[in-house]
């Protein structure tokens, strides 16, 4: 035995409170796992967003629209506007699927020309492209999109539009996959001619116009200097424009989100500072429990130093012990889950995995705040006056 | 452990006059206060004890036989006087200097045994060790030493629960020989034990006192128990009679 053991053994003085209390830590830690790779998880579509791609929109708002000629005049300046490589052109659409409208995912019209030259992390099998863009109503998947509603090429779909009121059908010709982790795998697209020539006669200011412009940038070309150039071709137009990279608009889109994203990080924090009382009280129950235990040790020679350590092992091994319990806990029902969200809620979190770092730092807060919630009790044991102590009948 | 001792007619264990003091207290006095009521526990006394003797202390509840014990086990200061216990004058000892002291020259053998519920018979016994630099396996072979000395090879591994009182006083008394300590100070150890087990008890005090020439100075109500000792001193609010 050595005097560490004898400090870990204390945790089983009491197995059923023991057990308890690490279950406690486990799932205070799953709370605190699962709100930061939720976090992670919405932060990783603009981490791993495509610095290569910009795009471009209306300089008062992403809501607001652009002439398509826009399109013409950027698409025609290969090679005079220095770092642009390919460029295209789309608009959100804001279909809803006619009997499940709660279950969302992106629908986009896109110039079917050039969308998947500059949307090249989306792979379609070449067959299926070839006969997307033969079909004027054809529509192109993802695969997470396509299992979600149990899709298969050839099926015909229709969706219910909501910006473009109707009930727009399509065929699918197409299943696309994702080469990259950041990349949406629930979008439907379509062609934008469709679109454009269907709400010539309802919708007539509507027409000609695109919602943004996307450009893939030459590689050793510098994003923002390119950027600049772009929105200088437009300076002297009725429209202005405003060209960022994609990973700059997802962290304005993020942006938006701010107050929800700062009030999980601030839940995740309250939960862990919860368990550290409720832990610091059950360790100073057990330790009351054991002055006399502690007196005799007191008598039998050893330091208030010594009975220090030892309620500070119990707290650590209980952090520890917990800290693995809840990532054994996490690991199974988060990545579960995220296995499931990425397929429905693709949009938002296209990779919904916990985190390596979120993991080694759950345990370390673990076992800190276990320790933390150790120093009062440990600090008031090693003050024990030895004969009061002896005096309490273990 | 060393086997030196003098042996008397009756068996018992008798101070041998050529044997040096081990326990020296002058003009010891121990005050406590209780709000701004004065408790004077413990007046005037005068104690001295030879080595290898088999004490025994009586006297009614508060005559202050726990806090003279306390105090020549070290645990406690005295408010005036001086002690000297196995040539150490206590007082002149810092804390922590007072703690090491006590863990290599006291044996403590409790009245409610007072073993860590959830360690071995073995590894209770170890205890004392484990603030000592012997390595860990002599440590276990010393703790087994002690248990059989007791008589508890067979319950090594057990733990408190599993054991009867007799067997856990017992387990006791292997803590407090472990280390091989100069003086035992028992506080009732016979308190909570039916007859036989006291008197199993208290064959094993006499056999450390005898064999081994462990200074054994023992607090108990019980005539019976003090009767085994070699010396009685009585105690009576706060001096010795």
């Amino acid at each position: 035995m050595t005097l560490v053991g004898l400090s870990v053994k204390n945790i089983r003085r009491n197995r059923l409170r023991a057990v308890l209390t690490v279950l406690g830590v486990a799932i205070a830690l799953l709370a605190f796992v699962f709100i930061r790779t939720t976090l992670d998880a919405w932060s990783t579509g603009a981490e791993h967003a495509a610095q290569d791609r910009l795009g471009t929109m209306h300089k008062v708002s992403f809501t607001m629209d652009l002439p398509r000629t826009y399109f013409e005049e950027l698409d025609g300046t290969r090679g005079t506007v220095p770092g642009v490589k390919a460029a295209t052109y789309q608009n959100w659409f804001g279909g809803k699927h006619p009997v499940r409208e709660q279950e969302f995912f992106a629908t986009i019209a896109v110039h079917s020309d050039t969308f998947f030259d500059v949307y090249s992390d989306m792979a379609v099998p070449p067959d299926q492209l070839a006969a997307w863009k033969e079909d004027r109503q054809g529509a192109i998947v993802g695969e997470a999109l396509a299992k979600q509603f149990g899709w298969s090429v050839g099926d015909d779909v229709t969706l219910l539009g909501t910006i473009y009121p109707g009930d727009w059908k399509f065929t699918i010709r197409g299943i696309y996959s994702a080469t990259r982790r950041a990349v949406d795998r629930t979008q439907f697209v379509f062609h934008w001619t469709y679109l454009n020539e269907s709400i010539k006669d309802t919708m007539p200011e509507q027409t000609e116009r695109v919602g943004w412009i996307s450009t893939v940038i030459e590689p050793g070309a510098r994003g923002a200097d390119v950027a600049q150039a772009i929105d200088a071709k437009f300076e002297e137009h009725d429209v202005q424009t405003r060209t960022m990279s994609e990973r700059a608009l997802s962290m304005e889109f993020m942006g938006s989100f701010g107050a929800i994203l700062t009030a999980l990080d601030v839940v995740s924090g309250v939960i862990l500072v919860i368990m550290m009382l409720i832990l610091g009280n059950t360790i100073a129950m057990s330790v009351r429990e054991r002055t006399n235990e502690h007196g005799v040790l007191l008598a039998l020679g050893f330091r208030p130093k010594h009975i220090a350590l030892f309620v500070m092992g119990e707290g650590l091994a209980i952090g520890l012990l917990g800290g693995l319990a809840g990532l054994c806990l996490s690991y199974p029902f988060i990545n579960g889950m995220g296995r499931w969200i990425e397929d429905n809620m693709g949009a938002w979190f296209p990779y919904f995995q916990i985190p390596i770092d979120v993991a080694i730092t759950a345990l370390l807060l673990a076992m800190l705040l276990a320790g933390l919630a150790a120093v009062i009790p440990a600090y008031r044991a090693s003050r024990l006056d030895v004969i009061d102590a002896l005096r309490r009948i273990g | 452990m060393s086997a030196e001792a003098t042996k008397a007619d009756d068996g018992h264990t008798k101070p041998r006059a050529d044997k040096p003091t081990i326990i020296r207290c002058q003009d010891l006095g121990r005050t406590f206060w209780r709000g701004k009521e004065r408790l004077d526990v413990l007046e005037e006394l005068d104690l001295e004890i030879p080595e290898g003797s088999f004490e025994a202390l009586m006297g009614p509840s508060g005559s202050g036989k726990t806090t003279l014990l306390n105090i020549i086990a070290g645990l406690d200061r005295p408010t005036r006087g001086r002690i000297e216990v196995a040539g150490k004058s206590l007082g002149d000892l810092s804390e922590a200097a007072l703690a090491k002291w006590r863990s290599q020259t006291i044996g403590f053998v409790f009245q409610h045994f007072n073993l860590i519920p959830v360690l071995t018979a073995v590894e209770n016994v170890e205890l004392p060790l484990l603030l000592t630099k012997v390595p860990a396996s002599e440590r276990k072979k010393r703790a087994q030493t002690a248990l059989r000395v007791v008589g508890l090879e067979d319950r090594m591994d057990h733990r408190p629960q599993q054991l009867s009182g007799g067997q856990e006083q017992r387990v006791g008394i292997a803590r407090a020989i472990v280390h091989d300590p100069k003086i035992i100070v028992a506080d009732e150890p016979t308190g909570e034990l039916d007859r036989q087990s006291a008197d199993d008890v208290l064959t094993l005090l006499e056999r450390l006192n005898r064999e081994f020439d462990k200074t054994i100075l023992m607090v108990t109500h019980d005539p019976a128990a003090a009767e085994r000792a070699s010396v009685l001193r009585k105690l009576d609010k706060g001096r010795l009679s």
